[in-house]
């Protein structure tokens, strides 16, 4: 059965409408990112979630909730700030429930007033959720974002890159460094990139797998890797794995691996000297 | 049924239009420049195995979506088949560096790297059937 | 399809700009050879950059070119291989371990520079 204040709202649905879109006139929904938004934005914002709440008034809470879900998703792309819609509720509360007192004696009043705040309730809690599970996945989007970027490629000298790893690599991460890498190395025209495992948690054979195919990739595209930080704990696991670094070049500290790599392209400086072509063209 | 091509296999030229057809195909469907390539060499491994072990044979190309992977997939799917002699010990030519014709012996094996899904089936006698999938991340 | 072979002193350097099928690359193959004789070169650059797939056959083309070339007494420096190109070689198994490399035909007759003193 519909309460009673419900199908009230629903007999008086224009009146209700014109009422509140009145009082809320006054607020500002507002973005987050920009603080001026023009009119029509806001306007067009809040017809829209009259008409939630008003089209939702004779849908049952499952599919009330499917449409709030769906408004939400759209607030939070928009960057919509959820405070003003909750404000204008409470707007719409002390509307109806002016008009309730008018038209019913006290004893019922109390009674509907309840309902209504019941009703209320559930529609701050629906949009609330749905705002709070929403903002959840944005940061979990935004998590693995940063993650993604973790993998920066910092040039520090002519020809030489440095790629400090930090946090676990997985398989997904260890594709897109790579693929970090390679672009990095090509538009920095890099010959030497030192990868920096100080800041990776643990070496056990799939990073050290990951590593080794990453070095491979780089001799291919036409530069040479320069594994550095490795610590005490990472030498030991290293060996008692029996992971084979082979033809691995690896240093204990960065500025020992920026000094290889100098050396390393120090002798292309000397030879630079002479005019690449030289031998041939004369 | 826009996004389906067939790529008969009787010549060398076969596997340069298979995998052009596969470029495309990757590249509609979305996908980045390292799948692009992953892509088209399986096809090219696969294609010139058609081409250097049986007489003819084809490569079907297909977009695929599949609602069950959490949300909707997308992906490529590459069949080669062929009516050839078929290959009798399917367990060694998925090693690395297995070959009977003095290849690298990494086609087999280095497909099924390259992509997500590989379904390998083969009667000998009667054919070839090699399934693989890539999906769109 | 031919791919040309441009001299230079006693380098030969080559850009491959066409699609590699199996005959192209075989043909090269041969054509390469042949110049290096004929030239006496030391030292071949050959650039990928153009190239964008390299698969099981064409890398041994290319593995045997390197081999078949240094026998001839010619250092081989493959330049350009793309990033996208270089993954596909990794997860095939490829690693071209013997095959010298340069990021660009600059950087690859530095290379061969260095390597052949001067
Ligand atoms: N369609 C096919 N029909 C019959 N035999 C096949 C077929 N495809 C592959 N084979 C067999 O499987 C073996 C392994 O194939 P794979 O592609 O892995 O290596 P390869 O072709 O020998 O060398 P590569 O591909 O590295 O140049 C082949 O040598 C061949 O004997
Ligand atoms: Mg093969």
């Amino acid at each position: 059965m519909r309460s009673i204040v419900l199908q009230h709202m629903i007999d008086n649905k224009d009146h209700y409408i014109e009422q509140w879109r009145v009082s809320f006139d006054q607020l500002l929904f507002s973005r987050s990112e920009s603080t001026i938004k023009p009119q029509y934005i806001q306007d067009e914002m809040k017809d829209e979630f009259v008409s939630v709440i008003f089209d939702t008034l004779t849908m049952d809470r499952h599919s009330r909730r499917a449409v709030v879900k769906r408004f939400v998703e759209r607030l939070i792309h928009d960057g919509w700030i959820v405070s003003e819609f909750i404000m204008s509720l409470q707007k719409l509360r002390r509307i109806v429930m002016k008009d309730l007192s008018k038209h019913y004696d006290k004893d019922k009043f109390v009674d509907l007033s309840s309902e209504l705040e019941d009703w209320l309730d559930e529609q701050i809690t629906d949009l609330t959720t749905e705002f709070a599970k929403n903002h959840e996945e944005v940061k979990a989007i935004q998590k693995v974002a940063l993650k993604e970027l973790s993998a920066p490629l910092i040039p520090v000298f002519d020809k030489i890159v440095v790629m400090p790893l930090i946090g676990t690599i997985d398989t997904k991460r260890a594709s897109q460094i790579m693929e970090n890498l390679l672009e990095g190395i090509i538009e920095h025209r890099a010959q030497v990139v030192l990868i920096d495992i100080t800041g990776v948690p643990l070496v056990d054979t799939m990073v050290a797998h990951h590593i080794i195919r990453a070095s491979e990739a780089v001799r291919l595209v036409g530069a040479e890797c320069l594994l550095v930080g490795i610590r005490p704990e990472i030498a030991q696991t290293i060996v008692n794995l029996g992971i084979d670094l082979g033809n691995f070049t690896t240093k204990s500290t960065l500025k020992k691996g920026v000094e290889t790599a100098l050396q390393m392209t120090h002798r292309d400086i000397i030879t630079n000297e002479e005019p690449v072509t030289g031998g041939g063209l004369k | 049924m826009s996004n389906h091509s067939c790529i008969e296999i009787a010549n060398e030229w076969g596997i340069v239009s298979a995998r052009q057809a596969g470029r495309e195909l990757s590249k509609d469907i979305g996908f980045g420049s390292v799948d692009q390539a992953r892509i088209t060499t399986a096809i090219s491994e696969l294609a010139r195995n058609i081409y250097l072990y049986t007489e003819i044979g084809k490569i079907d190309l297909e977009e695929i979506s599949d609602n069950h992977r959490n949300g909707k997939a997308r992906g490529i799917k590459v069949v080669a088949s062929d009516k050839g002699p078929g290959i009798e010990n399917l367990r060694d030519v998925m090693v690395d560096g297995f070959t009977t014709s003095g290849g690298l012996g990494a086609g087999l094996p280095g497909v099924k790297r390259l992509m997500d899904e590989f379904d390998i089936e083969s009667i000998p006698g009667e054919g070839t059937t090699i399934t693989t999938i890539k999906w769109l991340r | 399809m031919r791919i040309p072979i441009l001299k230079l002193g006693r380098y030969l350097l080559i850009s491959v700009q066409v699609e590699l099928d199996d005959q192209t690359a075989l043909q090269f193959q041969e054509d390469l050879l042949n110049k290096i004789h004929q030239e006496g070169s030391l030292g071949v650059v050959i650039d990928l950059t153009s190239v964008d797939m390299i698969d099981s056959f064409i890398a041994k083309v290319i593995g045997d070119v390197v081999e078949m070339s240094s026998l001839m007494g010619a250092k081989v420096v493959l330049t350009g291989i793309q990033p996208a190109v270089a993954i596909t070689l990794i997860d095939m198994g490829v690693s071209l371990q013997e095959v010298q490399t340069a990021l660009d035909l600059e950087q690859g007759l530095e290379r061969l520079q260095q390597e052949l003193g001067g």
